[in-house]
């Protein structure tokens, strides 16, 4: 049955005075903050600090013992719940694609349930699939544990904007995956965000992932909001050491002169390595088959670039060798200098980079993460 | 050599057609799967209500279970003979005894199928805007199917079982066939109409498994 739409657009979110307790302890204790719709919030903070309980009472999985949500000035208590969620989007780590529905049902189960037409739900199942970068005409009818990792996180946020919602919850969405694809997806998040143009709150452990993609950035502790501003304020104004520690990345970076790209090489595996004469075909199911995402194009010992899974999967002519394909990026030696190559890799837009040593493909450099290596 | 191989084997395959057109064994065979697929469809949708209905009520499952189990305990010809006085002699006492002893592992499975499928899921299912009862139709009763073909699986094994033994009540099928040959002491009889008995439970058995490994393969769980 066809539930009402409750917002088009998000005005404003308002937790007031928000409190809730587990036995005895605060779970969060007393938590108001604004939101400005189109905002793109993150909450970070330490383990138990209270970042899910906060998101998932928006949605009402949680109901406060004390204080107010309003959505567009409306107390959220108010609302049927089933109606409330079907406006809201909610991306988890753990992501949950049914094992017993294909990639389409899942994506279609809300919109069949709000009774839409098969048609209709299949275009727009179609479309997501489009927008998540997975080739509708692959994924459709696989079961989830026919995916990789990525591929199914991709999904799980297909399937949270099967109702166009105007606000999306995103708890840790990147969390479970291997820094390599977390960095890729991180990307691609951070560029569909735009045409997205929903009010988004994002739960991260990840300070590097916060500065990226939040507009402000929310800090829990000890199930208290302490402070809530843009990356700026909380480095340069920091309303308490904690979050001084958690922000402040001046004084790690003391060091970053003297270190070298070995200190900070991730290592390679011969599972990334595939042969340049390759066809394309044969690359999506050898990376399908090992769960990767890139694919280092080598001819024989020599590593000449890479390629992507998702740029191979929207090649019309499989047939091509991926040799034809590659994307080349920079090499340097692991005695290099940590910080002249990232200049080098700024300049020239690289997001990765390989190591070499002695001549031969040793590992990966990632800017990213070598970043959240050297503050954490 | 040629010949007498030849010898043998139409010796045999007439011995085969003798007993089995003596004891009118596709009649029985019929009597015997009509038992069995009664049984079964009943035992299945009693079972499965049931364990739905336990599913809704907590409290009352534990008890519930604890009693069909007591049932699963009374051994089967005792059982047959419990039944007589209310069911009288022939199929009817048959199809009781099995629908009682399959309601267990059908209930049970059922039950705890549902109980225990992966709150995760459930969870998730709640945070897109499913009510309880889509919840319950579109996640939990599915995600509990592999273990419901299981307890259908058990089930299959025992009404085999017990649709034989009502060869010892006047119910007619297999077992009917296997008695007469045990009295009468006609070894062929005993082991034709024997390990076809036994064939088709392995058949069943089988089919049931087949369905039961694809649903698991479907759902990944290997
Ligand atoms: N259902 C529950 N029952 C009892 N305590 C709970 C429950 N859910 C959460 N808590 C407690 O509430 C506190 C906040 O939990 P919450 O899950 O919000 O933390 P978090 O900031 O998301 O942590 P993490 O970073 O580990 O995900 C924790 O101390 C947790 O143990
Ligand atoms: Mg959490």
């Amino acid at each position: 049955m066809a539930s009402k739409r409750l917002f088009d657009r998000i005005d404003s979110i308002q937790l007031r005075g928000v409190t809730k307790k587990y036995d005895d302890r605060f779970a969060i204790n007393d938590v108001s903050i604004d939101i400005e719709g189109g905002e793109l919030v993150i909450f970070i903070g330490p383990s138990g600090s209270g970042k899910t309980t906060t998101l998932r009472m928006i949605n009402r999985l949680i109901e406060p013992d004390s204080g107010t949500i309003l959505i567009n000035d409306q107390n959220i208590m108010e609302l049927e719940p089933v109606a409330l969620r079907r406006n809201i989007g909610y991306v988890i780590q753990s992501i949950g694609l049914f094992p017993h529905m294909t990639i389409a049902e899942n994506i279609g189960l809300v919109a069949k349930l709000e009774g839409w037409n098969e048609k209709k739900i299949k275009d727009r199942v179609e479309y997501l699939l489009d927008f998540v970068s997975l080739p509708s005409d692959m994924f459709m009818d696989r079961y989830p544990h026919q995916l990789s990792g990525g591929q199914q996180q991709r999904v799980g946020l297909a399937r949270a904007l099967v109702m166009d919602p105007p606000l999306l919850l995103m708890d840790e969405p990147f969390g479970a995956l291997d820094p390599i694809l977390r960095k890729q997806l991180q990307e691609e998040f951070y560029q569909i965000r735009e045409k997205l143009g929903k009010t988004i709150i994002f739960v991260t452990h990840d300070i590097e992932e916060a500065f990226k993609l939040g507009d402000r950035i929310a800090i829990m502790d000890d199930a208290k909001l302490v402070q809530i501003g843009t990356a700026e304020e909380l480095i340069f104004h920091p309303a308490n050491e904690m979050v001084a520690s958690i922000v402040d990345t001046s004084k790690k970076f003391k060091h970053l002169d003297t270190l070298k790209i070995k200190d900070l090489i991730s290592p390679l595996e011969c599972m990334y390595v595939h042969d340049g004469s390759l066809d394309i075909e044969s690359a999506i199911s050898s990376m399908i088959g090992k769960n990767i995402e890139i694919a280092v194009v080598s001819n024989g010992s020599f590593p000449l670039g890479i390629v992507k899974l998702i740029d191979l999967l929207r090649m019309d002519d499989k047939e091509s060798k991926i040799i034809d394909h590659v994307v080349k990026i920079p090499s340097f030696s692991r005695n290099k200098l940590l910080s002249s190559s990232l200049k080098i890799m700024q300049k020239d837009g690289h997001s990765m980079a390989f190591v070499m040593t002695d001549g031969k493909l040793s590992g990966f450099l990632f800017p990213n993460d070598a970043f959240s290596q050297v503050i954490g | 050599m040629d010949k007498e191989h030849k010898g043998v084997d139409s010796l045999l395959l007439s011995d085969l057609v003798e007993v089995w057109e003596t004891n009118s064994l596709t009649l029985r065979t019929i009597e015997h799967l009509t038992m069995f697929s009664i049984a079964i469809v009943l035992a299945s949708i009693i079972g499965i209500f049931l364990g739905l209905f336990l599913y809704s009520r907590p409290k009352i499952a534990h008890p519930t279970l604890n009693l069909l189990n007591l049932v699963e305990t009374i051994p089967d010809i005792p059982l047959l003979v419990l039944l007589l006085p209310i069911f009288g002699l022939g199929s009817g006492p048959t199809i009781v005894a099995s629908v009682l002893y399959s309601l267990l592992p059908i209930t049970r499975n059922t039950y705890t199928g549902l109980k225990e499928v992966d709150l995760k899921y459930v969870d998730i299912a709640r945070a897109m805007g499913l009510s309880e009862k889509d919840i319950l139709f579109k996640v939990r009763i599915p995600l509990s199917l592999p273990m419901i073909v299981g307890g259908l699986r058990i089930a299959l094994v025992f009404t085999m079982g017990v649709v034989t033994l009502g060869g010892l009540i006047a119910a007619g099928g297999l077992g009917a066939a296997l008695i007469a040959g045990i009295q009468l002491y006609k070894i062929n009889t005993i082991l034709v109409a024997g390990l076809w008995t036994g064939l088709l439970a392995v058949i069943f058995d089988g089919l049931a498994g087949i369905v039961e490994k694809r649903l698991q393969r479907r759902y990944g769980i290997w």
